[in-house]
């Protein structure tokens, strides 16, 4: 599986009033291959900025983004990227809003019937049975999360880039969906790259925890998880690694809070 | 995990209601009642003032039975149909493209948008003695006239509506690779769809007012001329007959549009209903 690794990347945008914001500054990671990585940090670090950049949608200013050791330049068709803000098209189906994934990725109109299967087993896995027909509007808000989750999954993705994904969904389905996400990262080892306000989440999901402080962001404590996976199979948050790490993240958070 | 589609079907109907509450909220019956209401209002001013200014309903409709039996009014229907038809269509087409062409590339409407502008300021009437100069007084310069008339309004909706493509949805497409074609077909002309209809509303009711004005100023035939020969011999009940016709069309267009539009953007909750 693909690594990706920034160095010293700087981004900074144009602030309302024509001044410059610096969102990043000199941001250093290294996303091995196959590995599942989560940044937790204060709202407006610069989080969803590393992201986009990554997903090859915006420019940086300085430093290297590399997939793979090769100088990023776009949009990738090996990479997924499941936004913060959904971004469902309104005038599509459920089902379609889905297919959407293949096609762009395939650049053709017309799914096989292979592809259509795969469209349907991704809805069914994250619990959307029975609701292709429907528009993104008839959706609840978690629902709606759902769809962008199928969306990015059904390109089967080699890297995964993850904004908040559960961050709108009630607490059984979000547990569910985070088991679902380890079980297909357990068979298929796509490197994951994992943006979350939740230390629990991210501690639970991932190999390396990496927190953020204030911005201009930069990487403020880098954690590595080591309880065994797969981390479903039993009571991983009960374990005593679990809570020493909560608090040590915890207490290097509330510092930036 | 388990939620099933039938949870999400319409809500059940209000019971209670009493039957003169139903009868009023049918929009059917409101029609109806209005109409008879208009039809009233206008029999009891008719009564009330000379013939020469306001015809009965009663005198008005004889004169539209006489005018259709004898012809006269269907001929002049279809003359005023299909130059309209034609220029209109071509104008929703051009205007419907070269929208969507410069609400995309930006650059080519920087340099365009200030003669558009300019043109669609201009007041149509003042174009045609120079349309009469170039294509004579004949079918060709009535349906000029009608397509200038109809192509300004609906070129600069839809290139509104093509500029204001959600950029975020357009990033969302990009990520998955889309190109600009995709991006055009997924993104853009469906954010467009709305404002092809609402430019499409306008355009119809200046191409009426382009196919009248310029049937009773250039040709003399059709349902302009009616309008100037009826009223220059003060013949009134004949008068109102071509504007029923008129209103019937707008009101059948507005209608046929608003289905359209209805049938082809299936996925917007409608804010009132
Ligand atoms: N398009 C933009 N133009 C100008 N400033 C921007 C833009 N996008 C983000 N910013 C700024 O960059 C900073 C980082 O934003 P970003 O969205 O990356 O934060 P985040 O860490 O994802 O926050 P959250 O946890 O709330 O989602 C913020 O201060 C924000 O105001
Ligand atoms: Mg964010």
């Amino acid at each position: 599986m693909p690594e990706l690794e920034f160095v010293n990347v700087r981004k900074s945008y144009k602030s309302p009033t024509g001044e410059n914001l610096l969102a990043l500054a000199d941001f250093s990671l290294k996303v091995d291959g196959g590995r599942f990585v989560s940044v937790v940090g204060p709202s407006g670090c610069g989080k969803t900025t590393l992201l986009r950049m990554a997903a090859g949608l915006v420019p940086w200013d300085g430093g290297e983004i590399r997939l793979d050791g090769d100088q990023l330049t776009g949009p990738s068709p090996k990479m997924s990227m499941v936004f913060q803000a959904i971004g469902l098209m309104p005038w599509k189906s459920v089902q379609s809003n889905v297919a959407l994934g293949i096609q762009l990725q395939a650049h053709r109109r017309n799914l096989t019937a292979q592809e259509t299967d795969l469209v349907g087993a991704t809805l069914a896995m994250v619990g959307l049975k029975g609701f292709e027909h429907y528009y993104p509007y008839q959706l609840s808000g978690g629902m709606q999360q759902r769809v962008g989750l199928a969306r990015a999954l059904v390109r089967q993705p080699e890297i995964l880039l993850m904004d908040e994904p559960f961050g709108a969904l009630d607490a059984q389905t979000r547990a569910v969906l985070q088991d679902e996400l380890l079980s297909l990262w357990g068979r298929v080892k796509s490197t994951v790259l994992f943006i979350t306000h939740d230390l629990d989440e991210a501690i639970y999901l991932s190999d390396l925890v990496v927190i953020m402080g204030r911005r201009p962001g930069r990487i403020k404590q880098v954690l590595e998880v080591k309880l065994p996976h797969p981390r479903y199979s039993y009571d991983a948050r009960a374990e005593a690694g679990f809570a020493h790490l909560r608090s040590i993240a915890w207490q290097s958070i509330k510092e930036e809070l | 995990m388990t939620q099933s589609a039938d949870r999400l079907t319409s809500p059940a109907k209000r019971n209670g209601k009493s039957a003169l509450a139903t009868l009023a909220s049918n929009h059917y019956v409101l029609t109806a009642l209005s109409a008879i209401a208009f039809v009233a209002l206008w029999q009891i001013v008719s009564m009330n003032v000379p013939p020469i200014i306001l015809p009965s309903p009663a005198k008005v409709a004889a004169a539209f039975v006489e005018l259709t039996a004898s012809g006269e009014l269907i001929r002049a229907t279809g003359q005023t149909v299909w130059p309209f038809a034609v220029g209109l269509s071509i104008a929703f087409v051009i205007g419907t493209s070269l929208g969507l062409v410069l609400g995309i590339f930006r650059p080519a409407a920087r340099i365009l948008d200030p003669y558009i502008f300019i043109f669609w300021s201009i007041p149509n009437i003042a174009w045609l003695p120079l349309f009469i100069a170039w294509f004579g007084v004949g079918q060709l310069t009535l349906i000029v006239f009608v397509f200038v008339s109809a192509v300004f309004p609906q070129l600069l909706t839809v290139e509104a509506g093509a500029k204001e493509a959600d950029s975020f949805l357009v990033e969302v497409a990009r990520s998955l690779g889309g190109t600009k074609s995709e991006i055009l077909h997924i993104v853009v002309l469906p954010s467009a769809l709305p404002y092809i209809f609402a430019g499409l509303r306008i355009a119809v009711g200046r191409a009426l007012v382009g196919i009248i004005v310029g049937q009773l100023l250039i040709v003399a035939t059709g349902i302009g001329y009616m309008f100037q020969f009826y009223g220059e011999t003060l013949s009134l009940a004949k008068y109102f007959a071509p504007l029923i016709v008129i209103a019937a069309l707008a009101v059948a267009l507005n209608r046929a549009v608003n289905w359209a539009e209805h049938v082809l953007i299936p996925w917007k909750p409608r804010a009132f209903t």
